[in-house]
């Protein structure tokens, strides 16, 4: 103990006392009521009331070291901290008759504390080295992940860098976990909850690497990633295996841009898990005119699941999605868009029905909404430093159903400390699977009003208030109040 | 009559609050600006560079660079400051003093005429007044007490620039000040933009670092409001965002926050500016972002959520966010089908309920008998396009019911394509975690064998 004491005294003697920490502290209270449309067990449409708390709290500690280690360009050796820690409250009648047991969703617990994210990190040690150090998330074109453990980025030349991470999935089944970066497919007792554990409550153990080219400003860059999370099986039967892959894939992305009037973009995903791509994204951006551009998108997405789930079986369909944008700045700083798009669910082998009442015929194209979705939407958005106003409005069609509506939005800085905004709202819409005259159609009017004031340095606070009328009832409330503080030393 | 009575409240509604929208817009248009610092004079029309990196200036004087450079005159002998300033907010413009050395200046006689070949010295022949016209003491100054030109006003830019390491090693003034011997008037539109800086701010010759130029937070984040008087009278929104000239798709558009995909490909990028939390925000956030998610979305989401546009993956797990509010508001399956717990009566109950969910063909047909083959209505098709629709009610048990080899849970239909026990994806799946495939089949049965 007094070994311990003594080496804290030494080096708390040696550390210089020029470090110059900068500490910056986001507190945000959300306090959140509104109505939420259910269905009473006798089928009428009901209310029932949501009152929700959600705190949070973040931490940002930078500039850590002393400014000698900065280097000439104060952009070297690099030391920070950052975190941010969420607790969700529901009261109100909501959570009232909600599932309990091995139905139970994490959702829908009254409290959920969650540390966000939580890590120490360096930024061109040694003019090399970048990396973080705790709980993380990454994403990417074709990627979104969190996990605790090390991320390190080496940059080996100005056109080189290696990166390595390992760690453990951050799953929602883990104390003080979201399970908003959990892989989507098996769900807290899918294996029989009778009988056994559940495997998500298992830890995940997960690795990568990636080699990254071009310089930082360059005209090219592109980087391909390899990331494999596996866990061990969890109350092993005999003849089980010993462990399975839940997510591994080889994913590129790139990006190139020629005199700030072509960017062209895209990323691609080849799953190992189930030898297929299943992510493909391709962009262009051209800059017309030194006030108009037009952007072109190419994306094609097969669902894919937790390695766990029997959904990677069963999902075998894939969709494409061709989308057009125009964009143009007018005068007196208004912007103006328009977008289309067409998407196309592709045929499975056996969408053809060999055998019943529909033998020969593709059921695929013949099922409501057929294989193909399409819409557009135009608006155009004016933004100065004392407000802005926009207005949108859209429409599509085809598998799913459709949607005509649109909505107007203004807000303004009516004296200095004080914003005001309102927001006007109207649609209606029409399930592809529900029958006139049943809950499968709709319109929707909303509005919103409420405001935004500055009540000290770094202390906001928001009131937003929504009424809707529709279809469905003749009113429907939302409230919302939030109380910002940014302090920092 | 109902839905008549809602219809009119409703246009009433919207019609008010339109009409307060545009009055409120209305009388703000004619609103003075707010201010945070003293307004310049007569900011000019800014183009060229940003006028959030190099506000409004007033330059109510004529001067000829190139003649002057033609006559001799070097950089450093008008803008004596400029090799020693360390910070882009030293004010560099020569003052009066510089000019005296060849222009005779008598403030006292304001018409003063020099002899031909030597350079003017009177009022006029420099200063200009608001209208561009030669600017003179009024007449009732008389002399007594010489009355000030318009001054020139620069406000300081939002940049970090230290012109001295710059000329230490070795960088002279033309390098980046182009136009400025070439031209006669020299304005911000002449000032050097990021595209020349970074002609060697490249990572290899200089720092490419963001920071290195533009100013940051205490945290070295860039800061981004830049809101000045100036700013806010050249019409923006002072607020330094992407236009995308350095990224193309970085450009913060009005569609940029539904669209915003390509962009974050780099998330290094985006934290150049943002703090990690605006991400969180939306991307598994607790309030609805309105722009995204109209008012009642909950109606409106049964669209989206079929068609999984967007992708509702990208902000929910859909096996969390869904499952949980659909188990709450009574759209989710049966008790009886693996749910217990759930509200006894559940109306959208699978064939039991009082309300249907599934169109009529969807499982059973008429009779009541399940579906063998697929069909246009059957849900076959629903759940290999977009089987995450299916998740946000049901679980991996609800599929096994009727899609397992065990006959005791009901039917066994293979979910398997034609010859799927001979394909690469049979193999992947099966060596890579087979505890997917024992949901279904035996341990040691032998359709675990892809190659049999």
């Amino acid at each position: 103990m007094r070994q311990a004491i003594l080496v804290g005294v030494v080096i708390c003697a040696a550390v210089p006392r020029a470090f110059a920490y900068d500490f910056a502290v986001d507190l945000r209270t959300i306090g959140q009521g509104y109505q939420v449309r259910g269905f009473a067990p006798d089928g009428r449409n009901e209310l029932l009331s949501r009152r929700r708390l959600t705190q949070y709290l973040d931490l940002a500690v930078s500039d850590i070291g002393p400014s000698a280690w900065h280097g000439d360009d104060g952009g070297r050796n690099l030391f920070f901290f950052d975190a941010s820690m969420r607790l969700d409250a529901d009261f109100g009648g909501y959570l009232l008759g909600a599932p309990t047991g091995a139905a139970a969703s994490p959702e829908l617990k009254q409290s959920q504390l969650d540390i966000l994210y939580a890590y120490f990190g360096g930024r061109n040690v040694g003019g090399r080295l970048d990396f973080q150090l705790g709980r993380q998330i990454h994403f990417d074109l074709v990627d979104f992940y969190a996990f605790d453990g090390a991320d390190l980025q080496l940059h080996v030349s100005r056109l080189f860098t290696v990166e390595a991470l390992a760690g453990t999935e951050v799953r929602g089944e883990l104390p003080l976990s979201s399970p908003i970066y959990a892989l989507d497919g098996t769900s807290a007792g899918s294996r029989d909850p009778a009988t056994r554990p559940d495997q998500n409550s298992v830890l995940a153990p997960m690795a990568g690497a990636a080699i990254a080219v071009g310089p930082p400003s360059g005209a090219a860059t592109a980087r391909l990633a390899f990331r494999e999370v596996w866990s061990a099986t969890a109350d092993r039967l005999p003849g089980e295996p010993a462990s399975g892959v839940n997510f591994e894939a080889l994913s590129l992305t790139a990006a190139a841009h020629w005199r700030d009037r072509i960017t062209i973009s895209g990323g691609i995903r080849y799953n190992i898990l189930f030898d297929e791509l299943d992510d493909e994204q391709l962009a262009l951006r051209v800059k017309l005119t030194p006030r108009q551009w037009i952007t072109l998108e190419h994306d094609f997405l097969a669902p894919t699941f937790d390695g766990d789930s029997i959904w990677n079986v069963f999902a075998t369909g894939a969709y494409r999605d061709l989308r057009a944008s125009y964009e143009v700045a007018l005068p007196r700083g208004v912007k103006a868009y328009a977008r289309g798009f067409v998407r196309f669910f592709e045929a499975t082998p056996d969408e053809v029905a060999t055998a019943g009442p529909y033998a020969g015929q593709d059921v695929g194209a013949a099922g409501p909404g057929g294989r193909r979705a399409q819409g557009a939407s135009l608006g155009a958005a004016w933004r100065s430093a004392r407000g802005m106003a926009r207005a949108d409005a859209y429409w599509d069609d085809g598998y799913g159903g459709r949607k005509l509506g649109g909505d107007a939005t203004a807000r303004f800085k009516v004296r200095a400390p004080l914003e005001l905004e309102a927001r006007a709202t109207g649609y209606t819409w029409r399930s592809d699977l529900q029958t006139a005259g049943t809950t499968g159609e709709g319109v929707v009017f909303g509005l919103q009003g409420g405001g935004r004031v500055l009540l000290g340095p770094g202390v906001r606070l928001h009131l937003l208030l929504e009424d809707n009328v529709g279809t469905f009832y003749s009113s429907q409330f939302r409230g919302l109040a939030m109380v910002e503080l940014d302090a920092g030393l | 009559m109902k839905r008549k009575r809602w219809l009119s409240r409703a246009a009433v509604a919207a019609t008010i609050a339109f009409a307060a929208a545009a009055g409120v817009a209305a009388g703000l248009a004619s609103a003075s600006p707010a201010t945070t610092e003293a307004a310049p004079v007569a900011p000019v029309a800014p183009p060229g560079p940003s006028p959030l990196i190099y506000p409004g200036e007033s330059l109510p004087i004529r001067f000829d660079h190139a003649r002057h450079a033609r006559l001799g005159a070097t950089c450093e002998g008008c803008h004596t400051a400029a090799a020693g300033s360390t910070v882009a907010a030293d004010n560099l413009i020569p003052g009066e003093a510089a000019c005296r050395g060849c222009h005779k200046i008598d403030r006292a006689n304001p018409t003063k005429t020099v002899p031909a070949g030597q350079g003017a010295a009177r009022c006029d022949a420099c200063h200009v007044d608001p209208a561009g016209h030669g600017w003179m003491p009024p007449a009732s100054s008389n002399g007594q007490t010489p009355a000030e030109p318009p001054p020139v006003v620069m406000p300081r830019p939002n940049l970090k620039f230290n012109h001295r390491l710059h000329a230490s090693r070795g960088l002279g003034c033309a390098l980046c000040h182009t136009a400025a011997a070439g031209q006669a008037m020299v304005t911000r539109a002449d000032l050097p933009m990021m595209a020349s800086c970074l002609a060697c701010h490249d990572g290899k010759q200089a720092t490419a670092r963001c920071a290195a130029c533009h100013l940051t937070e205490p945290d070295g984040r860039l800061r981004v409001q830049l809101a000045t008087a100036a700013t806010i009278a050249a019409g923006g929104t002072g607020l330094l965002e992407p236009s995308g000239s350095l990224r193309g798709f970085d450009a913060h558009g009005p569609t940029f926050r539904r669209d915003h995909a390509q962009a974050g490909r780099d998330e290094r990028y985006c934290l150049t500016c943002h703090r990690r939390n605006d991400c969180i925000d939306c991307h598994g956030g607790v309030v609805r972002p309105p722009d995204i998610h109209p008012a009642d979305y909950v109606s409106l989401h049964v669209v989206d959520a079929r068609r999984n546009v967007p992708d509702c993956s990208s902000c929910h797990r859909l096996q969390t966010f869904c499952v949980g509010c659909h188990q709450r508001t009574g759209v989710s399956a049966d008790p009886s089908g693996g749910q217990p717990g759930v509200r006894a009566s559940n109306p959208f109950g699978t064939g039991t309920g009082v309300k249907q969910f599934h169109p009529p063909g969807w499982a059973r047909d008429a009779a009541g008998v399940v579906i063998a083959a697929p069909r246009p209505n059957s849900h076959s098709t629903a759940a290999k396009r977009n089987i995450r629709t299916c998740v946000s009610c049901h679980r991996e048990e609800s599929c096994l019911t009727c899609h397992s080899t065990d006959p005791t849970r009901g039917p066994t239909f293979s979910p398997h394509g034609p010859n799927f026990a001979g394909t690469a994806r049979c193999r992947f799946l099966s060596s890579r975690n087979q505890r997917a495939c024992l949901k279904c089949h035996a341990i040691g049965s032998a359709e675990l064998d892809c190659d049999r």
